[in-house]
This record gives structure tokens, sequence and C-alpha cells, in this order.
């Protein structure tokens, strides 16, 4: 008997340098996560350094025995915008996080929702992450920021907690389940 | 939970969207090192800037009649003293806000008297091109008029290119579409159009139908949210 084929099955977590997308897949992963980002030496500038044709981040869920599912996290730069492309090609559905402390990533992950939006319209959600730190705007506050009405959901999220996490891919699995 | 940031990347705009959005009464308190000025709103619209030596000063009353009692300011005089104030507030570009929601307490009879939505579109007109970017970084975007968009353009007090513009948002046209047809400059255009959406003129065109990368069947949703659950 030869191995089985595995079907990859990808959902997408989007959102500019700190939101937390990486602690957001490591703490659901079976793997820990692999990383290609690498912070700038400036300092207060939020960027990544350039070596950045595989920047992204990837972890996995195995399914069964014939279906994977991966979770990728892109970069919020719009000049990476060739890895959302890439990225967005086939995607289950998307995750948008924002750090809720700081109103400067909202504008970054508006233009990450409305690249997609006009790409690839996959099911998404927005996951409000750093909930529990001082500071963080309310996600009714933040569904306003982002201009994104009622049928859309924005979620609170604390990405160091496995259950705030799952929480939120369970949500997007529900909005997914709309459109199957 | 906190309204707070840098007027840097989150303008009055930005700022009046959200506290209008909820209709929210307060006090938006922004300072940089030379100013400090305690906006007071009642149903997301402003009522009253004051500018204050300390910050601390914007606490000590609860009640806004008191608070122009101490400023020897009537009621009368709002709209003048609203008018007067409005454009050092607004030009203000560098420093810190954060909104304190309920704390002020207002009687009946005090109302906002300038529309919010003429006070966006206003500041919208001189968005620079780094900024209409942030909301408008799409020229595929589409974008359909809200249910109560006349009372909201009346509020609004457009121009006529920003009428002229409006009647072009269908919920089929896109921004590159309009901008063709319409004949108007980019930027003008997404000036506009980050207006109306920040006043509610306007939203984002509802998807009706999104598209599941993958051939996906409820058995195998099943397992993967049977799976993430079990994490």
């Amino acid at each position: 008997m030869g191995k089985k084929i595995q079907n990859q099955i990808k959902i997408v977590v989007a959102g500019p340098y700190a939101a937390g997308k990486t602690q957001f897949i490591n703490t659901v992963s079976e793997i820990e996560t692999v990383k290609t980002e690498a912070r700038t030496t400036k300092s207060g500038e939020r960027e990544v350094k350039s070596h950045t044709t595989v920047a992204m981040d990837f972890g996995k869920i195995t399914i069964d025995d014939e279906h994977t599912l991966y979770l990728f996290g892109t970069p919020g730069q719009s000049r990476f915008d060739f890895m959302w492309d890439i990225l967005g090609k086939g995607m289950l559905g998307l995750v948008v996080l924002v750090d809720s402390t700081d109103p400067s990533t909202f504008h970054e992950a508006r233009k990450i929702i409305n690249f997609f939006e006009s790409r690839y319209p996959a099911p998404f959600v927005v996951g409000c992450n750093k909930q529990d730190l001082e500071g963080a705007w309310d996600p009714e506050d933040i569904r306003t920021a982002l201009d994104l009405d009622e049928s859309i959901k924005v979620l609170p999220l604390v990405a160091l907690d496995k259950e705030s996490v799952k929480n939120v891919l369970l949500a997007l699995l529900e909005e997914i389940a709309k459109y199957i | 939970m906190a309204i707070a940031g840098n007027l840097e990347v989150f303008n009055f705009i930005d700022i009046f969207q959200i506290l209008k959005k909820d209709k929210k009464d307060g006090i938006l308190v922004v300072e940089n090192e030379n100013k400090k000025f305690a906006v007071y709103f009642k149903g997301g619209d402003i009522l009253y800037i004051r500018e204050v030596g300390k910050v601390f000063y914007i606490y000590l009353d609860v009640d806004f009649k008191k608070v122009l009692e101490k400023d020897h300011v009537s009621i009368d005089d709002l709209y003048r003293v609203l008018v007067a104030k409005l454009p050092l507030l607004l030009a203000v570009k560098k420093g810190k806000f954060s909104f304190t929601p309920g704390f002020i307490q207002y009687s009946s009879d005090i109302e906002p008297i300038i529309p919010i939505e003429k006070i966006i579109m206003y500041l919208s007109r001189q968005l620079s091109q780094e900024e209409v970017d942030r909301k408008i970084s799409d020229l595929n975007l589409v974008f359909e008029k809200s249910d109560n968009w006349r009372q909201l353009a009346q509020k609004a007090h457009l121009t006529d290119i920003e009428r002229k513009i409006l009647n072009y948002v269908d919920g089929e046209r896109t921004v590159k579409q309009i901008m063709e047809e319409a004949k108007v400059k980019q930027l003008t255009l997404q000036r506009a159009l980050y207006g109306f959406l920040a006043t509610g003129i306007i939203t984002r065109k509802k998807k009706v139908k999104r598209k599941v990368g993958f051939n996906l069947t409820r058995n195998l949703l099943r397992k993967i949210v049977e799976r993430i659950k079990g994490i």
C-alpha cells in the first residue's frame, strides 16, 4: 500500500506586523511555527527585513489521514502583497488580526481586507488581539474603524490563549459553513 | 474600553466616525506639547471645545453647565465658541487623543448645533494621498449607499463635485469606474469616498456570495471543527 496523498487545506492569517499572527498560529499548531520574518533594526519602524521572497509563517493541524489544515501567516505591509496573492488563491477562509492597543494597525488591516475582498472574497473574520492589555479598543469600535458591517464577525482575541484562538477559528468555520 | 491613540496615525475623521456611530456622549482629550483640548460630545456630535492648562481640570466637573459657568460661556454663546475653537482643534495634526465615555452630564436643553457629518466632510477635503490610501486603498472596491444616506448627505453639506460622485455610487461601479465616468481626479474621488464612509453615507458593498477556495464537504468541515475543538 502506498502512502495516502495528503490534501492541504489552507486558512490564511493576515495582519499587520506585531498584530500577533505568529503567536496565533503557534498557539494551535502541532509544529513550531516556521518563521520567515525578522525585525528591522531601525527603532520605531514597523517593518520586516528584506529577505522576504518567502515572507510568511505557517503552522499545521492534522485533520485525518488524508487532510492537513495549514495556517499561513502573511506579512501585513502592502509591499508584500504578492504574498497575499499567492496565499489567497485556494484559501478556505481568512482571519485578519489587529492589535487592539494600536490603532495604526487598523489601517493596515483595512488595506488587507480591501485587497482580499476585491480579489479572493473568501469568508473572513477579524480577531481583535491583545484584549487582555490595558488600552485595548473594544471590538465594536474596531468594527467601525474598519468600516465593517454587522455581517462580519469582529471578535475579541488573546492570541496567547488557546481557547481564544480556537474561538476565532471556529467562528471562521461557522462562516465557511454558510457557503458550502 | 479605550478609544485612544496618536493623531498621526488615526486622524480626527477616524475618531469622529467611531464616536458618531454609537452616538457617544463623553469627552475627547487632545493634547500635544503646546495645547490641551477637551472636546465635549453629545450623541456623537461636538457640543463644546475648551482649552485647558492641565488635563485633570477637565475631570473636575461632571455637570456640563458648571463647565460653561467656569468658562463664562452662556448656552446662547455655544455656537460662537464652537466656531471659534473648531479651527484651532482641527489644526492639531500631532499629539495624543483619548476619549472618556460618559462622565459628563448634559441637561436636555443643550443640543449640538453643528452636525459632525459636516465637519467630517470638511476634513476629508484636506486629506493627503497617504491618508486616503488607508481606507480607499484599492480601485476595485465597490460601495453602496446606506439606508439613510439622504439624511446624512443633507447634514454633510456636500459640494457639487461630491454630490456628483455620490450619484455614481450604486453598489455596482468600482472606484476606478466612478473615476472614469465622473471624470474626477483620483485624490478628489478618494477624499469624497473617505468622507462618505466616515459619515455613513456609503458602506462597503456586502458580498452576497463568498468563495471557499477548496472543495470542502460538510463531512470534512465537521471533522475540522471537531479537531479544532479538541486541541
